[in-house]
């Protein structure tokens, strides 16, 4: 009986480590806390890998973040610990990663990590998909930018090349003044709880008018969701809404989503709540700072 | 070679640098302060401090933390600092069978060097890593304040 | 440190060794020539064993299985139904079936995969539902009834002016201790010693002669620091302790089995889910005229202690109440499913969450208050028990519900919720309580006639005492208060008491650390042992004395009947729990709970407050958030997320408050703790969550999903 371990690379620079991947398939590992888990053995026994390792959560380029025009660009090894207390991180966003896990995990969890494992539900996704992030790969070729839709296929497949890596996560002119935010985790606690379902939505405004609507669910299907024809429906239209409007929109919804049973949750709770999230957030009669956290 | 800091040490280890940090502690460096409660993530007995950052030691592959600065329960418990959180934990009757205690006291180390007065709200955050199914939490959710007040000034 | 008030309190005797993480588990032990073992268990819920084909086995590895084990090849419960090894029946997925034995756990777990096993399936049974439709066709391990006839209930029920029929669920509940199961075989010249994480040495050590068809003392039990237990260290780790005393005495090597996390959850035993169906009749003005309640237990695949869990289940039917013409009836069955065992309050919770769900339905129904409503039937000293017992001592109930009402202004917070929740459209508050009892010790003559417990204090020359009893400290504190009880008893200071954790070589079977007894019938016999040493006390010499088990005088108990006292002593409780629920999302956000407790007297005031936030915390999470289910006879949650029990962030400060109620048959007049604080949580908080949304729930755990499909089945119903 053999056993085998796997060569491991941990290199200074992004340089040396993209170098690396254009010659060899390798696993990459941010943090580690999804791959670890995926990649467990039982009690005792290392866990086991089939490719080599690369180790990419030290790496200084991938830990920035700043701003570039109006753009936010996000080092894909950034902590949740490091975006938690980064001023350019928009307070929506902080509120989903508040919610993460716990302390610990924020500490080693990577948004990069969060976004490569494209899990349905992710806390990071649904407002990534509100916010058309789009994401930067880098490889011995060059760079590229996609788009968070386009980049994520489904759980834990995305559209990366062998010999690419996650760089960074750029939200595009993020406008806080004036738009209005919600973030809603649905889980079975407050804390180190997977999402049975969760909820993001923003709505812009002026004078009174609807200038952008857009919402996304997560944890009811293979992606996180949203319907971009749906949203353009309640373009135009008068805050607060009708009543019919919001029957519309959430009835619209009610055609598109088919969540699953599993053992966390079944599906007829997930399309219920998931609507009922929705349609409280449609109904408000106005928006005041800040909101409750569940 | 993987060479890191253990305990204010500098150590290193041949070991795979896919094993798990937690093993490493205990099998090669016969620490067996930190405990595996579940080995996911998810119940912080494992709790050790990378870098001054509370973390899961069932999750962190060796070859990470190359250079790191790893404090465990082995040698944090021989500090000044932790004799307060103990006399705390003792005061505030916080240990029951105490499987989850040298996790829970490393995350309270971590909370306390980070934010020395928290209030009830964030020393809830702070443990809501570490499961604890003996006390139902108040207990030790007392000590960590007890803590904060004795150690006033020198978290 | 001398002790002047025994509730007043100390030190732990572990704190050191736990809080610094030095105290070594059964995990923490290394051994040179260590194996280990890792368990082949069956994929099939029931089926008939052909053949099993291994894989070569390198040098070194060893198959462990029926065939090695010299004695009986069942673990030693009260049936003889559950197999060391299963190698002819299978009865669950999980059982064991054989076990590999090895130096690298790594090649173990390689070897185990390789392993093909040929097993006809039968037809399983996997639900409870499935069971009581089956149930004549021998799937009962055990059943009871008693009470009122049931042509007198059947006659009553005709004249009266409505008849309730309600049927009632509630799920598994899993342990979730934080230490894993864990043994070690280790095998010796002439004996061979098992030490690890458990409850009850004597279990035990009965289990490992009746396998290895050995002498008394060729089988050596030492309890390791263990990591909780909750009743799931209680039966589970014999058969644990077979597996690796039976390799041990084959590779003639230390053996130690281990279980991962996931392995824990999926194969060791549970809470019962249980059925309760209620038929009540009623008065034009809503008074009980009778009660009949049919109760279910599934037991999963073996009897283990479900039997006993039955008895604890019908005698708490009737809650804390007097209820005219009550009669029970109850079944513990059979489905392959993973067997069911202890669990803190052992049957009692199941019962205590339906009647009082039952109780707070027919208030509703009579227009009642609830709390006002029960109160009517609250027992009172002098009263019967349902099984024509005595309340023989003070029943403190009703001064505590008084004081409760007070402290939460439990009036004026009703109608400030009911306002709030029709100003609310998203969250609605509610308040609901709960009444409980438990009774202490073994039911029945148990502790006469099956454990007859027997203490040890052995004084050195250098005047140290040391206490020699059975009793498992699994973090409820016994080390501490057995070690305060002799002390305060001898006048010597609480350090000068020795307790180390107890070897089966040195220590007498003082019964099994279950029942909430350890306290009140250990600390008892330990209270008279230290009488006695005192008087006969000699400095400078070695002395030991021994106590044995008395029994108090009560009305007879009879099994087959179902009559008499059931318990020497009750210990009881009251919680008024407030939530809000989240109406978007069916959460429930726990706002305050209040808990007041009769226990006779705090040994240690510190260490019940423990038991009190504990227990209730677990107890109120069985009511709405733990929540594991079984799909074709797989446990479906794997890991501790998924199952969700609380975290820091889940829970709230508890305000508790103890009534002294001396019980002379306890040290300093204590009763148990233990179990009794899980008892109230969940019925508190579904009435709670029934008072906060004016729905009725019928099972527990009230969880998001079920809440959500009330509410929307209450929207279907008023637009109708
Ligand atoms: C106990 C526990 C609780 C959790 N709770 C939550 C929660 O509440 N919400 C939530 O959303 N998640 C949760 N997670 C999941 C996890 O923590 C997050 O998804 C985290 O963001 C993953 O980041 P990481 O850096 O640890 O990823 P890793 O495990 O290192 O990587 C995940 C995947 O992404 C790939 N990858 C990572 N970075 C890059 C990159 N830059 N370029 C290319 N590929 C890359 C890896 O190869 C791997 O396939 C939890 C996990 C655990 C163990
Ligand atoms: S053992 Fe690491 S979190 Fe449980
Ligand atoms: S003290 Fe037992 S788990 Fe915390």
């Amino acid at each position: 009986m053999v056993m085998h371990t796997v060569s491991s690379y941990r290199f200074e620079s992004l340089e040396e480590t993209i170098s690396q991947l254009s010659k060899e398939d390798c696993q990459i590992i941010a943090g580690g806390t999804d791959i670890m888990v995926q990649h467990k053995s039982p009690r005792g026994v290392p866990a086991k890998f089939e490719k080599p390792i690369v180790f990419i959560d030290h790496l200084k380029e991938l830990k920035k973040i700043y701003q570039n025009n109006q753009d936010i660009h996000i080092g894909a090894c950034c902590s949740y610990s490091e975006l938690l207390k980064h001023p350019l991180i928009p307070k929506i966003l902080k509120v989903a990663i508040q919610q993460i896990a716990a302390p610990a995990i924020r500490n080693r969890g990577t948004l990069g990590g969060n976004i490569c494992n494209a899990s349905p539900a992710g806390d990071t996704l649904p407002l990534l998909y509100i916010y058309n992030a789009k994401i930067k790969l880098r490889s011995s070729k060059g760079e590229r930018l996609i788009e968070i839709k386009d980049f994520i296929q489904g759980p834990r497949k995305v559209k990366i090349s062998k010999d690419e890596i996650l760089t960074e996560i750029i939200l595009p002119e993020v406008q806080e003044e004036g738009t209005h935010f919600v973030f809603e985790k649905v889980a079975n606690r407050r804390a180190d709880a997977i999402a049975k379902i969760s909820f993001a939505g923003s709505l812009r405004l002026d004078e009174g008018r609807i200038i952008d609507a857009r919402f996304a669910f997560g944890a009811v299907g293979p992606t996180v969701v949203r319907f971009m024809d749906i949203e353009q429906t309640i373009v135009g239209e008068a805050f607060p809404l009708d009543n019919m409007v919001i029957d519309r929109v959430v009835a619209g919804f009610d055609r598109k989503i088919n969540p699953i049973d599993d053992h966390r949750s079944t599906a007829v709770y997930r399309k219920t709540v998931a609507l009922n999230l929705l349609r409280y957030f449609l109904k408000k009669r106005a928006f005041k700072e800040g909101h409750r956290i569940n | 070679m993987i060479k890191f800091k253990l305990n204010g040490k500098e150590v290193e280890t041949s070991a795979p640098p896919t094993l798990r940090l937690i093993d490493l502690l205990r099998d090669e460096f016969d620490l067996i302060g930190t405990k595996e409660g579940c080995g996911d993530g998810e119940c912080g007995a494992c709790s050790v401090m990378v870098n001054n950052l509370v973390q899961n030691s069932c999750l962190i592959p060796i070859g990470a933390i190359e250079c790191a600065d790893i404090l465990t329960i082995d040698g944090y418990s021989k500090t000044e600092l932790f004799k307060i959180l103990s006399d705390c934990y003792s005061e505030a009757g916080a240990v029951q069978c105490g499987f989850c205690i040298p996790g829970m006291v490393m995350a309270s180390a971590a909370l306390l060097s980070e934010n020395p007065n928290p209030t009830e709200e964030e020393i809830r955050e702070g443990i809501s890593g570490n499961l604890c199914r003996c006390t139902g939490y108040n207990m030790i959710v007392d000590a960590i304040s007890l803590a904060a007040k004795k150690g006033d000034g020198i978290w | 440190m001398l002790n002047k008030d025994i509730s007043t309190s100390v030190k732990k005797k572990e704190h050191d060794g736990k809080v610094s993480g030095q105290l070594p588990y059964i995990s923490d032990v290394k051994l040179d020539t260590l194996l280990y073992g890792v368990l082949y268990r069956s994929p099939v819920a029931y089926g008939k064993v052909r053949s099993i084909q291994l894989p070569p086995l390198p040098a070194g590895y060893e198959k462990i299985g029926a065939e090695h084990i010299p004695g009986n090849n069942f673990v030693k419960i009260l049936k003889e139904d559950q197999p060391i090894f299963a190698n002819e029946w299978v009865n669950y997925i999980g059982e064991p079936m054989f076990m590999l034995v090895g130096p690298e756990l790594d090649i173990l777990y390689q070897l185990l995969e390789q392993v093909e096993v040929d097993i006809e399936e039968h037809q399983a049974i996997f639900t409870l539902k499935e069971a009581i439709e089956q149930k004549d066709q021998a799937g009962i391990f055990a059943s009871h009834e008693f009470g009122e006839d049931l042509d007198v209930i059947q006659s009553i029920e005709k004249n009266a002016h409505q008849v309730i029929v309600e049927e009632y669920e509630t799920g598994y509940q899993e342990h979730v201790y934080l230490e894993p199961q864990g043994m070690l075989g280790i095998y010796k010249q002439d004996e061979i010693l098992v030490e690890g994480s458990m409850q009850c040495l004597y279990y035990v050590k009965n289990a490992l002669v009746s396998a290895l068809a050995c002498e008394d003392d060729e089988v050596r039990v030492i309890q390791s620091p263990t990591g909780g237990g909750f009743g799931g260290k209680e039966d589970f780790p014999s058969m644990m302790a077979c597996h690796v005393a039976v390799a041990a005495k084959v590779v003639k090597k230390p053996v130690m089995l281990l279980f991962d996390r996931a392995e824990d959850m999926e194969v060791t035993t549970k809470r019962h889910p249980a059925k309760f169906k209620y038929r009540t009749a009623l008065d034009k003005q809503g008074n009980i005229l009778c009660m009949s309640v049919e109760l279910f237990l599934d037991s999963g695949a073996n009897a283990g202690l479900s039997p006993v869990v039955l008895q604890r289940a019908l005698l708490n039917s009737a809650g804390v109440y007097k209820i005219p013409h009550f009669h029970a009836k109850g079944y513990a069955l059979k489905t392959n499913t993973v067997p069911n065992g202890a669990f803190r309050g052992f049957g009692a919770p199941q019962s205590f969450a339906a009647i009082e769900s039952h109780m707070g339905h027919i208030s509703k129904k009579a227009n009642r208050d609830s709390i006002e409503y029960k109160r009517n039937y609250m027992v009172k000293q002098g009263d019967p028990t349902i099984t024509n017992g005595k309340f023989k001592d003070p029943v403190l109930l009703e001064d505590m519900i008084m004081d409760l009402m007070k402290v939460t202004d439990y009036a004026k917070k009703k109608a400030e919720y009911r306002s709030f929740n029709q100003k609310s459209n998203r969250y609605k508050k509610g308040i609901g309580a709960s009444f409980f009892l438990h009774g202490c010790g073994f039911t029945g003559s148990g502790e006469r006639d099956h454990i007859k417990a027997t203490v040890k204090l052995a004084k050195t020359e250098n005047d140290g005492v040391q206490i020699k009893i059975s009793n498992a400290d699994i973090g409820q504190g016994v080390l501490t208060t057995m070690s305060k009880i002799v002390a305060k008893e001898l006048d010597l200071p609480y350090e000068d008491i020795s307790f180390p954790y107890p070897d089966t070589k040195v220590v007498p079977d003082s019964g099994p650390t279950v029942a909430s007894r350890t306290t009140m019938i250990v600390g008892k016999l330990l209270e008279r042992a230290a009488k006695k040493l005192k008087e006969q006390w000699q400095s400078g010499v070695a002395q030991e004395v021994i106590e044995h088990y008395v029994h108090e005088e009560m009305i007879p108990w009879n099994e087959e009947k179902f009559s008499g006292d059931a318990y020497p002593a009750y210990a009881w409780g009251i919680n008024f729990i407030e939530v809000e629920v989240d109406t978007l999302t069916g959460n429930v956000r726990v706002e305050k709970v209040y808990g007041s407790f009769d226990i006779g007297k705090a040994i240690d005031e510190r260490i019940v407050k423990g038991q009190i936030d504990g227990g209730l915390v677990q107890g109120i999470a069985y009511g709405f958030m733990e929540k594991m289910t079984s799909k074709s006879g797989r446990i479906q949650q794997k890991s501790i997320s998924d199952y969700g029990p609380p975290t820091a962030m889940d829970v709230v400060h508890i305000e508790s408050k103890l009534f002294d109620n001396p019980y002379a048959g306890g040290p300093y007049g204590a009763k148990g703790v233990g179990e009794l604080p899980l008892t109230g949580g969940a019925p508190a908080v579904q009435a709670a969550i029934e008072d906060a949304l004016q729905i009725s729930f019928y099972q527990i755990p009230v969880t998001p999903e079920y809440i959500i499909e009330s509410l929307m089945k209450k929207a279907g119903e008023a637009l109708d």
